[in-house]
This record gives structure tokens, sequence and C-alpha cells, in this order.
């Protein structure tokens, strides 16, 4: 699908950044104009940025509850750089599950999930965190922004845990703020904030810390349509050289994947490919 | 690098700026917001248990003031350099005040001075008119005006206003020959009121008899249980008694009234002579006292507890409210130490802010307390304000702080992301 979508690019950025925390960022945070080291593997391919094997979960086989809902059977999924991949069912059929377990918010019962080919099942809740924080942007359909920070603290969030300095923090957060259209907006508190506003700065949150993959479940869930359609364009832009993982009810939305994967009761009925 | 142990130490330093800014921001924008009710709960809680911990401890600290032997009452002393206050040292001269009369009139005219009067201290022996043996008894001449003052623990209403013997300096003024005695010299002369004692010893010239001195009024020095016989007279007539009169000398000048009006009275009199603030409420001497060291430390415990209890419920309940904001701040790669940290951040500054509150509503709960007490009951102040007050309310409000978050800890470890983020 992405062969054939054409190339977005509003023009306004080209801020120099350090990255985060693993080394040197894109000038463009929001796409990168060129590739990182290993975004590709040795034969030319991207290189696989999540992979699912055999994943299974079961809620409530803590020990501390009598049922268990099985919410994943046998999952295996591929995402490869540059790709977006979709993902469809009905509610509980496990799509929520897949994006916690990409971010490393749960450990599956069974199976392995690997982040750029780091298996995220052995290793500590800490560890856990701190891949997701280099690794993973999160944008989720009810935004969960903190209420009482700005707009551009909000965004700065990640990097206050990763230690940059606070003159860093403001110059990053302002100028993703400028690319995603709310320059305007960054010293607004998200309850002066549109939904779709409020989404845009989500995203730019997601992406302060340069992750290599974006999870997004349902993010245009709480938008009107025009509105959805914006952020939508704005996803799709930033995915361009990350993988992203897009969970959705909504076609519009699911039109933008390279590929969608459609699950039902915890299974994979079609991989998309 | 992030959560690494050899991370560079500005990248720490630099985070806990943040996470420190964080907290600060969101007890800011809630105390300004309409989130404010949790917040100004928990303040005023703190606050109340510190203003209530500070009217206990200054009413402690002046049950304790009250019980030590207080020379005076007085707000400023003037004393001449490197002497002491109220020797009592046998044929130790001092360096004295001299045109004392003249220059405590100059420092009685100030405005914001009540009332000013020179001192004079001398050991003198007593002799009973039934000539029944004679005492040391350290007199204390003063010049009393019309409100009840203490000097020397004695109060000086039983001494006739004014000083008429001084009569402008030519000492030869009426002698009113009164005398307050402490109940130590009374038991010692085995005087009471309306007996008359006369100055003796080798010190009175035979040849210049000195008129008997009546005993008017015989009172506990201080809190009765001093036993330093000690007696008030006017003071022109000790100084004629002891050859002070020539050269109005005195050991030093006690001045009432505003302090810092008095002590710049008192530097223009006496610009060469040592001025201080006299300080009543020593800390120290709760320790001194076992009613009101009991009392303070009940107030201690009290306060505590009960700050703690208020504490831990509120912030606990906001946590719980909050749980949100710690999932969001857990998907966006906080750890569980530094999602913490900002609840403790946050709960220890939301105490320390009560703790400041209550600092200031306890000391005017004691101005409050003194000025019923004054109105019903006492005839003074019965509670003590001292500036050590603030560091210990914090201290204890601090301490509370510390005690009471393991609590809102404990809550907001037990939250779930995925509960949260996925609703």
């Amino acid at each position: 699908m992405a062969a054939g979508k054409p190339e977005r690019n509003n023009g306004r950025l080209c801020r120099s950044f350090d990255r985060v925390e693993t080394g040197p960022m894109s000038s463009h945070p929001l796409r990168r104009t060129t590739a990182r080291d290993g975004q590709t593997s040795t034969d030319g391919e991207p290189r696989t940025a999540v992979r699912l094997t055999d994943v299974t979960h079961e809620y409530g086989s803590s020990g501390r509850h009598d049922r268990t809902v099985t919410a994943l059977r046998d999952v295996s999924i591929d995402v490869r750089m540059g790709e977006i991949v979709g993902l469809e069912g009905p509610s509980g059929s496990g799509k929520s599950t897949i994006l916690h377990a990409v971010s490393g918010l749960l450990v599956p019962t069974e199976g392995m999930i690997e982040l750029l080919d780091t298996d995220l099942t052995d290793r500590s809740d800490r560890e856990r965190t701190r891949l997701r924080r280099r690794h993973v942007g999160i944008v989720f359909q009810r935004f969960h922004l903190l209420p009482s920070l700005s707009a551009r603290a909000n965004v700065a969030l990640p990097l206050v845990q990763a230690g940059v300095s606070r003159s860093t923090r403001r110059e990053r957060a302002e100028s993703l703020l400028e690319q995603v259209g709310l320059g305007d907006r960054i010293g607004h508190l998200p309850g002066e904030l549109s939904g779709g506003e409020r989404q845009r700065v989500a995203i730019a949150r997601a992406l302060v810390t340069d992750p290599d993959v974006i999870v997004a479940d349902e993010p245009t869930g709480e938008l009107d349509t025009a509105t959805g359609a914006d952020v939508l364009e704005l996803l799709t832009d930033v995915g361009r050289e990350r993988a992203m993982v897009v969970a959705s009810h909504d076609e519009s939305t699911l039109a933008v994947a390279d590929r969608v994967v459609t699950l039902r009761d915890g299974r994979v009925v079609d991989d998309g490919g | 690098m992030g959560d690494n142990g050899d991370e560079p130490s500005e990248r720490r330093r630099s985070r806990w700026r943040g996470l420190v800014g964080i907290s600060i921001v969101r007890l800011w924008r809630r105390a300004t917001g309409t989130q404010s009710r949790r917040l100004a709960a928990t303040v005023g809680a703190v606050a109340l248990t510190i203003a209530l911990l500070v009217v206990v401890t200054g009413v402690a600290l002046g049950l304790a003031d009250g019980g030590v032997v207080d020379d005076h009452d007085a707000d400023v002393r003037i004393a001449p350099e490197d002497s002491t206050s109220l020797s009592a040292v046998d044929d130790v001269e001092e360096p004295r005040l001299g045109a004392s009369h003249e220059r405590t009139a100059e420092i009685r005219d100030a405005d914001g001075v009540d009332h000013a009067s020179p001192t004079l201290v001398e050991l003198v022996e007593l002799e009973a008119d039934d000539g029944d043996g004679s005492e040391r008894v350290l007199l204390v001449g003063v010049v009393p005006d019309d409100e009840s003052r203490t000097v020397g623990g004695l109060p000086t209403d039983s001494l006739e206003t004014g000083d008429s013997h001084y009569a402008d300096g030519s000492y030869d003024g009426p002698r009113r020959g009164e005398l307050v005695l402490s109940t130590a010299a009374a038991d010692r002369l085995d005087a009471e009121p309306g007996d008359e004692l006369a100055p003796t010893g080798p010190t009175i010239p035979e040849d210049d008899p000195v008129p008997a001195t009546t005993v008017t009024a015989v009172e506990d020095a201080g809190d009765g249980a001093d036993e330093t016989p000690i007696a008030l007279v006017h003071l022109s007539e000790l100084q004629t008694l002891s050859g002070a009169d020539d050269g109005e000398l005195a050991d030093q000048v006690l001045v009432w009234g505003e302090t810092e009006t008095a002590e710049s009275a008192a530097d223009e009199a006496y610009p060469a002579a040592s001025v201080e603030s006299i300080d009543r409420t020593n800390p120290s001497s709760l320790f001194d006292d076992g009613l009101a060291f009991a009392t303070s430390l009940l107030a201690l415990l009290v306060g505590v507890v009960v700050c703690t209890s208020f504490v831990a419920t509120t912030a606990g309940m906001t946590v719980n409210e909050d749980r949100r904001t710690l999932a969001v701040l857990e998907s966006v790669g906080y750890p569980t130490h530094s999602r913490l940290t900002i609840i403790a951040v946050s709960t220890l500054l939301t105490t320390l802010v009560g703790a400041l509150v209550g600092v200031v509503l306890g000391v005017g709960g004691i101005y409050t307390v003194n000025a019923v007490a004054s109105a019903t009951v006492a005839t003074g102040a019965v509670a003590a304000v001292h500036p050590v007050f603030v560091p210990y309310a914090v201290a204890v409000a601090l301490v509370s702080g510390v005690v009471a978050t393991p609590y809102p800890l404990v809550v907001a470890a037990r939250t779930s992301v995925l509960e949260e983020v996925g609703r």
C-alpha cells in the first residue's frame, strides 16, 4: 500500500537534534530523512522492528484470579521499519493487548516479543521501561495528557526521565509542537485544547524521544472525521521511516496501513500479507 | 543511559530537577485550578495541626518562663560594657552608669517607651527594730511607676510611684522608707508587712544613722523557689545609703516598651553602654519545668500522629485519583522510582506548605490566647512565641510527611497501567 502513496512533507521542519539517549537523531523528528544505522538488514531488506512469535496471553493468570481470559492465542506478527501495520477486529479480539505487549507494558504468558532484536519477555520491568522510553512512542485513543502540564511540558515529559536538560527539553518540545501545527498553543493546558489538538500534542510526545516504533490505539477514535483525517495524515508522515502499529475499528484509519492484520478471539485470521 | 548507574551526574541532576519541577507545577496548577479542594484539605489539616502544636508549645513555654526566676519583665536592658546583670558578688566593684536619673528621664520621654528605671543593687545588712539579729539582703533600687512591673523577680506595685527623695538631684526630698521583701528575705529576717527594718553593718556610719524602712509587702521572687534574699527599695534612697548618689550611679537601666524604640532611645542616652533586648522566652527552659516539658512533649506526639494521619489519608486519596497520571508516566518510560519520587515530593511539599501556614496560624493563635487570657483570667501573657518555633514546626511537619509518605507510595505502586490507560 505504501508504494502507491503520495509523499507528504509539510516542509516546516529542520531542526537538528541529538538522539535522546542512544545517539544521533535525524534532522527531522517527524520524518527521518536518512535511514539510521541498523534500519536495513544485511540483505538490503528493511530491518524487522517488532516480531511477535507464538504469543499467547491470558489475563488473570497471575494466580490471584480464579478465572482467566485468553486475550491472545499463538499470535505471530512481524513489523518492519518503515511499515505501517493496521490491527483490526472486534472489541476483545486482542488488538490493544498486542499494542501493550509491543510497548512492554505487559509480558505475555507465552511466546516471544522482540523489539529491535531484543526479547522483551526476558527483561526486567525496569529494562522494559527503559526500552520503551528509548524505542517506543505510544499514542492513545484518549490522548492521556497530564491535565496540569502545558502542551510543551506534556511533550517534554519523556525527556525529563531521560535526563535531558531543561533548555533542550523546551527546545525540542517547542520544535515538535510547531511541526505538528501547534506552535501557537505551546503554553496551553490540555483542557484548553480541542480534541484534535490534544491528539497532536500526544503525537508530539510520542515522537520526542525519536522512537523507532510507534503504537497507536484508536488514534482517531475521539475525533471528528475532518480532524481525524488531519491526525492520520500526521501519523502517516510520522510512520514513514519508523515502524508503526495502529489498532482501530475505523476503516479510514486502517486505510493508511501498508497491511492490515485481522484478529478474532485473540487469533490472527488474516495477516494482511 | 537513562537508568544506568554509570550515567553522567549531569543527566541525573537534570532528571531530579525535572521530577521536582513536575511535582511543583502539578501542585501549583492544582492549587490554582478546579482541583484545589483536596490540596486545600491537606494543607488545611496540616496547618491546623501545626498551629495547635505551636499554640500548645507556646503555652508550655509561657508556663516554663513563669516558673523561672526572671529578674525583670523589661524589654531592654542598658548596662555598662562587660558587666553582668545583677551581680550579687560581695565587694566586687563593677562599672556603673552615671547620671542615671537624668538620662533615664530622656529615655522615658521617647515615643514608644512605657517606662524606664535605673536599678542599683547593693548587698546591705538589715536589722529588725527589735534588734533580733541582722541578715544580709540584696537591695535593688528602682524607680516604680503606676504600672505593675517586675524587677529582681519582685513586683514594684507595692512601692509608691516615683522617687521623691531624688528631688531633681538634690537627694533631699522626702523618703518613702518602703521595702518590698522577697519571701526568702522575710523568712530570714522573720519580718512581715508593717515591720520596720534598719540598714546596719560596718558600711553604715554610726554617726549618721539611716532611717528605718517599713516592709510594705512580702512577695515571692519569681516562682518563690529562689532562695536569694532580695528586696526592692526606691532607687534614690539606696543611692544615698550606698553613696551612689554622688554621680547618680546605677548598675543598669531597664526600659519597658517597644523594643526597637526603646533600644534606639537607650543608645542615644548611653551611646557607650551595652544595650540589649531581653529575650525572656528561652525554649531550653521547657526542659527545666516538668509540666511544661510534658505538655510540649504531648503536643509534639499528638501533632506528629494527627499530622501523619491527615497527610497519609489525604495524600493516599489524592494518589488514588491520580492513578491515570501515574499510568501515563509509566507508559512514557518513567520507572517506578521516578513515579514514586513525584508522589513523595508532592506529599512533602504539600506538608511543608501546610507547616508554614500552620506556623502563621499558630503564632496568631498565641496572640489570641494571650489577648483572651489577659482579658479574663491572667494578668499577663500566658503563651510565648520564639523564632525557633518556625524550624521546629516545619521539622515536625516534615517528619510527619516522611512517616505518612509510604501510604501514598503503596497506593501509587499498586497502580495498574493497563487498567488506567485502557479505559
